[in-house]
């Protein structure tokens, strides 16, 4: 089976040493001891952190233990201290005495040894008896004090925390002092924070919620078992099985993503033994059909169609990967640069400057030429070790990453690691590198090997069958034996393995840039690599955690590109996104002081599209890179309200519904009216492929797609191949005309959804040539930032009602918005 | 490579912790002594003589070496031990046989005062 490697591998491999101080995790073998006492055994350094004593005296004097033993690799190897005379162990009572001549020196106890005058005789200097527990600190020169730099990246332990961990081991000897801080099931978690102490606190305050976001994760997908599922047969080019069935989307957040593990079961009947078997999908059809390919090809009962029952396999990979991330922050100082570990924990450090000879051109071949913003943001970016970029709608994010991927690229300093949360953008991404002439390796999960990917000939899977050399045969040869049997035997099995694992390192280590998801980035074949420099695209739509995971990795500069103006990530757990868990670390970067280059210039939207949101989320700062001529819809005849405007607010004052699941919410009325509009845009030459309708709401976005394919007034398959999503599926893309339907339309509610600024921008910015947007406005006015947009669209009278072919200005009241939008 | 300049707070420690703690402490070494006290009437017996061989060997220290000491000399200390830093044997016993390992010690520190005062004398005679 495929699965191996992953589940093997452990993660945040930064391993707490076995000697790293207990309280501090210090683990310079110069700067500890270990603590004798057999139930104990513990390690400590001699750093006094916060408190009055070093932590090996603090540990000694709260345990009332007494004796200690040298790291190996200290100067005096693996010793445990005593009295050279009497052997006594009490490093309270030692200390060291010199030779009257020599310079020789031993451990002497104060009692009774030293008050033993014949040594005197013996050539011992007595008078200058030097005890080995000074100022509440070992003898410095014998166990030595971490540097400050050691300290500084240490945890910042407290004397009370110390206080209760000491009592703590006294009934549970391997208590961590995480367990002091783990929250019992009821409490609320911590919140995150601004700035950290240390590596270990922000570990302390993000594991718990990345725990709470898992368990949730695992308990909804884990209840998603169908009954009765009806399967149709067939198979892969790579001669595996697929199964084709419904699975019925609730009106809830699950999400069916290509690379999901699902189980297909059949209970059995009279002909056919019960059966299982768990697969991939590695498709969704836009009749929301998926496409399961399955991992064993034995016994599947191809000959049944009814009866089958699909469960959600759930797997912990990615959760894994961001614990072990903020384990390896913690504990392996090599797994960031001390500058960027301080910066990320709010630490104040000086600014510091990335000495790199500066190209002369900033684009790059193969890219479009680059704008002043972005020429600016390339240049700042190249010398600082830590920058943001704010790339707002259609701003060029994607080739400016590019560009300055390739300078990086060019500097010598290794590979470079690309990122993002999704998918979609890392292909986006990788295809763009790649054209300016790079070596790029996309690397993708094993469970996304099927799926089909537009850069298909970049991935690490498709460039390791497809390296044509000599010694590559015997690879290829067994590949094609086990493309044809299924399997191999397990010594062949075992030869094809070792060969595609070496293969795979070659082309890695080939590469310019390596680019893979987030998650991706904690692949166990990238474990022995380290990148020095990382950008991490749409990273406002990660969480801290996961946005980790690549940096990690030795990073020595980073680079995040995002926009906070828009959606962040989605956290389905409640707990934890009011913990903060939905904050990205670009946006707490950004409240820390961090300036993000912005780029100013956008090449989307027709220039009165974009006024409203350059207005209300980017302080007006937003240019068009494009004018109002070249987003003419010529030749289109539909009855835009203001001619040169393609724009309008179309009152709707139909009610809300509940959706069946009674969990989301539809409008008969705006739905109807969607179709309306999409038939006058077809009607008048628009085609399908331009159009897309989104809404906040799942409930709606499902009744609308029933509703256009029964009842639209044009050939049923126009409608079908017209995409409607949710908004927030839609961020990072666009069409050419957007319809967008609220909605909501309850005087006593809120808006919910509504409500995010965000989503609001997100909604606004993804049409090219025109929009029309259906909602109340009686409703929606109450919200300050919609209020102000019903404003705008009054004032260039673009708020219409009526029917469609005959609008007229709507002189509807606003309400008065309850709060200032700030 | 990787300097890094960190503005941190001024570390305060609680003086009410600082005292608590030195009390402890101070109870912890006299406890100590007592029990030693108590623990042993006799005189105990000596075995303190420095092995002929380490007189031998301060004029050439490499023959006589422990193990260990080599390797992990300080690196501050640097070739030879640097300015401010004195060279000394420590003497241990690894079950019945003696040993001696090399260590460097800070020149101001006490341990080593009397032997220089010592080796200045015998210069000046
Ligand atoms: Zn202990
Ligand atoms: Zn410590
Ligand atoms: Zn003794």
């Amino acid at each position: 089976e495929e699965t191996g490697e992953d589940e093997n591998f452990e993660y945040g491999k930064g391993d707490f040493t076995e000697h790293a101080c207990r309280y501090c995790g210090v683990q310079n073998p110069a700067c500890v001891v270990r603590c004798n006492i057999p139930s104990c055994r513990k390690w400590f350094c001699n750093s006094r952190g916060n408190t009055s004593g070093s932590h090996i005296v603090n540990h000694l004097v709260r345990a009332k233990h007494k004796e200690v033993c040298l790291h190996k690799d200290s100067p005096l190897g693996e010793t445990i201290l005593e009295c050279y005379n009497c052997g006594c162990r009490n490093v309270f009572l030692l200390g060291f005495i010199s030779a009257k001549t020599e310079s020789v020196v031993v451990l002497l106890c104060r009692e009774p040894c030293l008050s033993v005058n014949a040594l005197k005789d013996m050539n011992w200097d007595l008078s200058q008896w030097c005890p080995l527990i000074d100022d509440r600190c070992f003898l410095p020169w014998l166990v030595k004090v971490p540097s400050e730099q050691e300290q500084l990246r240490a945890r910042h332990i407290s004397a009370q925390q110390i206080n209760k961990v000491e009592e703590l081991w006294k009934t549970n000897p391997d208590a961590t002092l995480e367990d002091l801080e783990k929250p019992g099931v009821d409490d609320e978690p911590q919140p995150v924070a601004l700035k950290y102490e240390d590596a270990y606190q922000y570990q302390n305050v993000f594991a718990p919620l990345i725990k709470l976001e898992a368990d949730y994760d695992k308990m909804m997908k884990e209840s998603q078992s169908k009954d009765n599922v009806t399967v149709r047969w067939d198979i892969g080019l790579n001669k595996k099985r697929i199964a084709y069935f419904v699975f019925p989307k609730e009106d809830n957040e699950l999400r069916l993503v290509p690379g999901d593990e699902l189980r297909l079961r059949y209970s059995g009947d009279a002909a056919h033994p019960a059966w299982q078997s768990v697969g991939h999908v590695i498709k969704l059809t836009a009749q929301e059909e998926v496409a399961l390919e399955l991992r064993a090809n034995q016994g599947v009962p191809v000959d049944v169609n009814h009866g089958f029952s699909v469960d959600f396999v759930w797997k912990s990979t990615s959760f894994d990967r961001m614990q072990g991330a903020l384990k390896t922050f913690a504990v392996d100082e090599t797994s960031v640069s001390g500058y960027i570990y301080h910066h990320l924990l709010g630490h104040e450090v000086e600014l510091q400057i990335v000495r790199n000879t500066l190209p002369r051109r900033f684009g790059a071949p193969g890219l479009p030429e680059l704008n002043a913003s972005q020429v600016f943001a390339v240049k700042s970016v190249l010398q600082k070790p830590i920058s943001l970029i704010q790339g707002p709608p259609g701003t060029g994010k994607t080739v400016t990453s590019a560009a300055i991927v390739y300078h990086m690229a060019k500097q010598g300093q290794g590979q470079v690691l690309v990122c993002a949360p999704s998918n979609v953008a890392v292909d986006q991404l990788a295809e763009k590198i790649s054209s300016t002439g790079l070596k790029v390796v996309r690397l993708c999960a094993k469970s996304r090997e099927a799926v089909m990917s537009p850069v298909e000939h970049l991935t690490l899977h498709y460039q390791v069958r497809h390296l044509d050399t000599s010694e590559k045969s015997e690879l290829h040869k067994l590949q094609q034996l086990k493309d044809e049997q299924g399997e191999l035997s397990s010594s062949d099995e075992k030869k094809f393995k070792a060969l595609k694992r070496a293969t795979e390192r070659e082309i890695l280590q080939n590469a310019d840039v390596i680019c893979c998801t987030c998650v991706g980035a904690g692949d166990p074949r990238l474990s022995n690599f380290r990148f020095r420099q990382v950008l991490i695209d749409e990273s406002t739509q990660a969480t801290e955690p996961e946005c980790l995971i690549p940096l990690v990795l030795g990073v020595k500069q980073v680079v995040l590109v995002g926009d906070h103006c828009q959606l962040g990530p989605v956290i389905m757990c409640k707990k934890a996104a009011r913990a903060g868990l939905a904050q990205s670390l670009f946006e707490r970067l950004v409240l820390l002081g961090l300036k993000p280059f912005r780029l100013q210039v956008q090449y989307r939207m027709h220039p009165s599209l974009s006024e409203f949101p350059s207005n209300s989320f980017y302080e007006g700062t937003l240019q068009n890179g494009v004018t109002i001529n070249e987003r003419q819809s010529s030749g289109i005849d539909f009855p835009w309200p203001v001619p040169n405007r393609p724009m309008f607010f179309y009152v709707q004052m139909g009610q809300e519904e509940i959706s069946a699941s009674g969990t989301s919410y539809l409008n008969r009325t705006e739905a109807a009216n969607v179709e309306k509009i999409v038939t006058s845009f077809l009607r008048s030459g628009v085609i399908p492929s331009q159009i897309g309708v989104i809404t906040p709401y799942e409930g709606q976005r499902a009744y609308i797609v029933n509703h256009m394919s029964r009842n639209g007034a044009l050939r049923q398959q126009l409608y079908k191949e017209i995409e409607v999503a949710s908004v927030d599926s839609f961020q990072g893309r666009e069409k050419d005309y957007i319809i967008l339907s609220c909605v909501r339309s309850n005087e006593h509610q809120g808006i919910g959804f509504l409500n995010d600024p965000r989503r609001l921008n997100v909604a606004l910015t993804r049409a090219r040539y025109g929009i029309v947007i259906l909602g109340n406005p009686k409703v929606l006015s109450k919200q300050p930032l919609w209020n102000s947009l019903l404003t705008h669209y009054k004032e260039h009278e673009c708020l219409v009602e009526g029917p469609l072919n005959n609008l007229k200005q709507s002189m509807i009241q606003f309400q008065k918005p309850k709060k200032i939008y700030s | 490579e990787d300097s890094v300049q960190v503005r941190q707070k001024l570390v305060e420690v609680d003086p009410k912790e600082e005292e608590e703690f030195d009390r402890e402490l101070r109870a912890l070494m006299q406890e100590s002594l007592e029990s030693r006290k108590l623990e042993l009437r006799a005189r105990p017996t000596l075995n303190m003589m420095i092995p002929m061989n380490v007189f031998e060997g301060s004029k050439d220290s490499r023959t006589i070496e422990g193990e260990s000491g080599e390797e992990t000399i300080d690196e501050e200390g640097g070739s030879g031990g640097g300015n401010n830093k004195v060279r000394v044997k420590v003497l241990v016993k690894k079950g019945n046989k003696q040993q001696t390992k090399q260590m460097y010690i800070p020149q101001d520190c006490s341990l080593v005062q009397s032997t220089k005062q010592k080796e200045a004398a015998e210069l000046e005679e």
